[in-house]
């Protein structure tokens, strides 16, 4: 696992800007996520933490553009000079699969259950590169055995023939194809068993470093996070409360939030969050998390902007939305 | 007992059974099993009668009556029309190529065109094109297939003269034969269309929101490449047994569709039974469009089997 | 009941839709649009509904809406004047009438079949989904069997040796169309059954019939109704066909009866569409309204199956 250190000749690739995506629903507004703002430099990992239903998944449909009718986005995402958010629908496709490709969860719902994996795997070099059939799919093949997938007649096979795990490597493998420069990898070990989980991160870490693509990661799990990531957003009610290297955030957390996050962990002994999971469709005034926050003050009630800290010379810092932090 | 084992027993079975219903209706409902027999238009004097009776065998008990019903069967022969003065099974082979000439092509043409056309509706959102599309076909889907027929002979035919009243001579020429043929073909394959069309839009519409569609999505298949690179088939594989059941429905409304055109197929001639009480006929063309639809399903069957890796690698 | 989260939000359907260019044309949606015809689920629903409701208001109110009696003798072969709406007929019965009153005999032959083929079919589909074992292994094999055979060619050929009359034609059709519904109860008892409060109380030796009737039924309702709303739809098409070969019961005038007479009598050749066209307008809008309803209620079963 390499961290790759900050550095000057890294450009950015991916700017995020105060993205906001709210759902219409039948018993209100969802306010999935609020004010999103982050940057992904080229090759770097940065992983989205969350609780479920924080929001994780959300910004990343956003980014892609892949979020159902009733969604209403607001913001930016810089991506080569673009702003995807604007992008039609045919320029978007042009972009997904190719240049930014996501990994969803659930890999044995997401394939086509009636073609074969190797088929689904050739198809971004059909549709980007008009690629034949046959090559495709033999190309496929050799993806295939690079993800340890390489056995004689593997890519006759139909999903439902395969393990979780085994699909989630198909879908790994259908995302790099193209060599994207951003790989969003949402939830990728999620249903599946600790020791499987961990191979299948280290597949992705794997590939990730062969190719110098940068990651996205969201998932719910500190630990797994913590292990391919090097920087790390924590969300919390839609929210982006916490951003900064992996190792400074283990080291001292600094909201809240994080902090009773950590103490979640099994190492540090379980203890759970006192209160729940606040509303999306009407969420707490002020600071989300102040009603369940052990260090609520009054100032509390105000929305805290993010704060940035300890600016360093690669424009890079630690950003916490807390009141505590605040100058003021 | 494997899948295929079991269907294969439920196709033997339904067969059966239709058969022996075909043996019991005339013996065991009201009337005189002679008429039932014969036909309600048949006189006979008591002598007569009698001759018949025990040529029949109808003295005989039941079982042997049922057995020798089975031996005529593996005969082919399907009894006689007293009324036509012909044996009912070349009557049948007379008019069954007429009703598939006038069935097979519209449904296969209906079936394709139904299915696209609906996977497209199913697909898109509602324009104002797809919706007057969609209205269109709704409304033929809950038409009677006859009701259609009959306005359409009546402005066609009637009113307009552009196409003939009445049906067919069997030597016409090619030509003939297609002047004719045109309004009940165009109904037949409209009523194959809408059905079609509508059974297939349903599917699409709940295949569409898929996970599987949106991950094909995020690949970067555009618009209609994730609809026929992933989401028709998905769509289609529930169906296609829907559309073999569907299959006796629509060959029900070809014999109506004949009967307005006045097609000499099975329709008229079933109809013509109807009025003059011919049983033989009726029972025999009965028995013969039951084993058409079964078999329809038993092939549907198969090509779902086929098509399904799911069932396949069961 | 936990609050909407955002994700549950998204996942619940995660459809095709873009933010700019949706497929096809841009139309901001509303949630509560469901497509359906071209038409939202609310429109398609309240067509179909108000329509549903303008025919059982004509059958329950005849007497009232009708000008004549239909049986009363007019003047033969009029055409449609101010005095007889739709005309008369070649027996001088004042069609707009008989049309009225027609509503009352094809509405409860089709009301009468699907009834009985949803008793039936509902039966089938309990004893069979929450028993399992052999006696679903023989109501399925009997199902699919029923399903082969051509119902509307057997009807014919049944119909053809019994005198047709109102009831047979209603019993024959309920005895045939209960094998769709028979199979949608089927796999639904099979997945309520599987429930763990229902597993629950198996084991607490609750009796099977409490079970089915307290648990499996109610929630078998939403399936119920849209296809007891799409066997009245094929009810009233296989009456209508019935009839139109003759075979329908002639004392009671249905809207096939009266397409029937206007074929057999020579009001077809004779160019007199006044006699048909109008009972072949009503069925088709009766049945397009039976199954416009029919058709929402399972959308919108659809739309509730994917949100939980």
């Amino acid at each position: 696992m390499i961290l790759h250190p900050f550095s000057h000749d890294r450009y950015t690739l991916l700017k995020v800007d105060g993205l906001s995506v709210s759902f219409e629903t039948a018993m209100g507004m969802v306010q999935a996520a609020q004010d999103i703002c982050f940057q992904l430099q080229e090759g770097e990992t940065l992983a989205l933490v969350g609780e479920t239903g924080c929001g994780k998944s959300v910004v990343a449909s956003a980014i892609m553009q892949l979020l159902p009718g009733n969604a209403s986005v607001k913001g930016r995402a810089l991506f080569r000079g673009k702003d995807l958010l604007q992008l039609s629908e045919r320029d978007m496709a042009r972009i997904r699969g190719r240049e930014i490709a996501m990994v969803f969860q659930n890999p044995s719902l997401a394939l086509n259950p009636i073609i074969p994996i190797a088929d689904q795997i050739a198809e971004p070099l059909q549709i980007h590169e008009g690629i034949p059939s046959d090559r495709s799919v033999r190309i496929a093949g050799d993806m295939l055995r690079r993800l340890g997938l390489g056995a004689r007649g593997m890519g006759r096979m139909y999903p439902f023939q395969l393990s979780g795990g085994m699909n989630q490597r198909v879908m790994i493998a259908t995302a790099i194809m193209l060599s994207p420069k951003i790989i969003i990898a949402d939830e990728p070990s999620k249903g599946l068993d600790a020791s499987l989980a961990r191979e299948v991160m280290k597949e992705l870490a794997r590939v990730r470093d062969e190719m110098g693509a940068a990651l996205i990661l969201i998932t719910h799990d500190l630990m797994l996070a913590k292990d391919i990531s090097d920087r790390m957003a924590v969300m919390y009610c839609g929210q982006i409360v916490e951003m900064g290297s992996c190792g400074e955030i283990f080291k001292e957390s600094l909201h809240p939030y994080t902090g009773a996050l950590l103490n979640c962990l099994p190492e540090k002994g379980f203890v759970p969050i006192p209160g729940s999971s606040p509303s999306m469709i009407d969420p707490p005034r002020g600071c989300r998390f102040h009603p369940r926050c052990p260090i609520c003050e009054k100032r509390c009630r105000g929305c805290p902007d993010m704060i940035r800290l300890n600016e360093r010379e690669d424009g890079s810092a630690r950003e916490v939305r807390c009141w505590r932090y605040s100058k003021l | 007992m494997s899948l295929a084992g079991k269907k294969a027993i439920r196709y033997i079975l339904a067969l059966f059974l239709i058969a022996s219903l075909n043996f019991a209706i005339p013996r065991l409902l009201p009337g005189d099993p002679l008429t039932n027999l014969l036909g309600e238009d048949v006189i006979l004097t008591e002598g007569s009668a009698q001759e018949l009776r025990l040529k029949m065998g109808l003295d005989q008990p039941w079982s042997y009556q049922y057995l020798e019903y089975w031996r005529s069967l593996m005969r082919l022969d399907l009894g006689y029309s007293f009324h036509l003065h012909r044996p009912v099974s070349g009557l049948i082979s007379d008019r069954m190529k007429w009703t598939l000439l006038l069935a097979v092509p519209p449904l296969i043409t209906g079936s394709i065109l139904g299915t696209i056309l609906g996977a497209l509706a199913g697909w898109r959102r509602s324009c104002r094109s797809q919706k007057v599309q969609t209205a269109l076909f709704l409304a033929i889907y809950c038409t009677p297939p006859y009701l259609l027929s009959l306005i359409v002979l009546y402005l066609f035919a009637f009113q307009l003269g552009l196409f003939p009243m009445k049906g067919f001579y069997s030597t016409g020429s090619i030509q003939d034969i297609v002047h004719h043929l045109f309004l009940p073909a165009l109904m037949m394959t409209l009523f194959t269309l809408s059905r079609n069309y509508m059974i297939m839009r349903g599917s699409v519409l709940q295949e569409k929101s898929s996970l599987y569609a949106a991950f094909a999505r995020a690949k970067g298949l555009y618009d209609k490449e994730i609809l026929f690179r992933h989401v028709f088939r998905n769509a289609l594989l529930p169906i296609i047994t829907l559309l073999a059941l569907d299959f006796g429905f629509i060959l029900s409304g070809a014999l109506f569709i004949e009967i307005v055109f006045s097609m000499n197929g099975m329709g008229s001639l079933i109809y013509d039974a109807l009025l003059s009480r011919d049983y033989p006929v009726l029972q025999g063309s009965f028995l013969i469009i039951t084993i058409m639809v079964v078999s329809a399903n038993l092939l549907a069957d198969l090509l779902y089997s086929r098509l399904d890796p799911r069932v396949r690698w069961q | 009941m936990p609050d909407r989260k955002a994700d549950s939000a998204a996942s619940g359907a995660v459809a095709i839709k873009g933010k700019k260019e949706c497929f096809g044309c841009c139309s901001r949606k509303a949630p509560r649009e469901r497509p359906w015809g071209g038409l939202e689920a609310g429109k398609a629903g309240s067509i179909g509904l108000s329509l549903f409701l303008a025919f059982l208001l004509m059958a329950a109110f005849s007497p009232l809406l009708a000008p004549f009696d239909p049986w009363l003798r007019f003047e033969p072969y009029l055409e449609p004047s101010w005095n007889h709406l739709l005309g008369t007929n070649d027996m001088g019965h004042d069609i707009l009438s008989e049309l009225i009153y027609g509503s009352r005999v094809s509405l409860s032959v089709g009301f009468g079949a699907a009834l009985m083929a949803t008793i039936i079919g509902t039966a089938v589909g309990l004893f069979s989904g929450y028993f399992k074992g052999t006696l679903d292994e023989i109501l399925m094999g009997a199902t699919d069997i029923f399903l082969m055979i051509p119902q509307i060619p057997l009807i014919i050929v049944l119909a053809a040796y019994l005198r047709p009359s109102f009831w047979l034609v209603a019993i024959l059709m309920g005895a045939l169309w209960w094998t769709s519904t028979a199979r949608v109860v089927r796999s639904k008892a099979l997945q309520i059954r599987e429930m763990g409060y229902v597993r629950a109380k198996r084991s607490l030796g609750f009796s099977h019939l409490n079970i089915i009737l307290s648990d499996i039924l109610p929630n078998i309702s939403h399936v119920l109704m849209p296809k007891f709303m799409l066997s009245i739809a094929s009810a009233m098409i296989a009456e209508a066909s019935i009839s139109f070969l003759g075979l329908g019961d002639a004392t009671m005038k249905s809207w096939g009866m009266m397409i029937n007479f206007a074929f057999s009598r020579g009001g077809f050749i004779n160019g007199y569409w006044w006699w048909y066209l109008f009972p072949g307008l009503f069925i088709t809008l009766f049945v397009l309204s039976v199954v416009l309803i029919g058709f929402v209620l399972e959308e919108n079963d659809e739309a509730n199956l994917r949100l939980e």
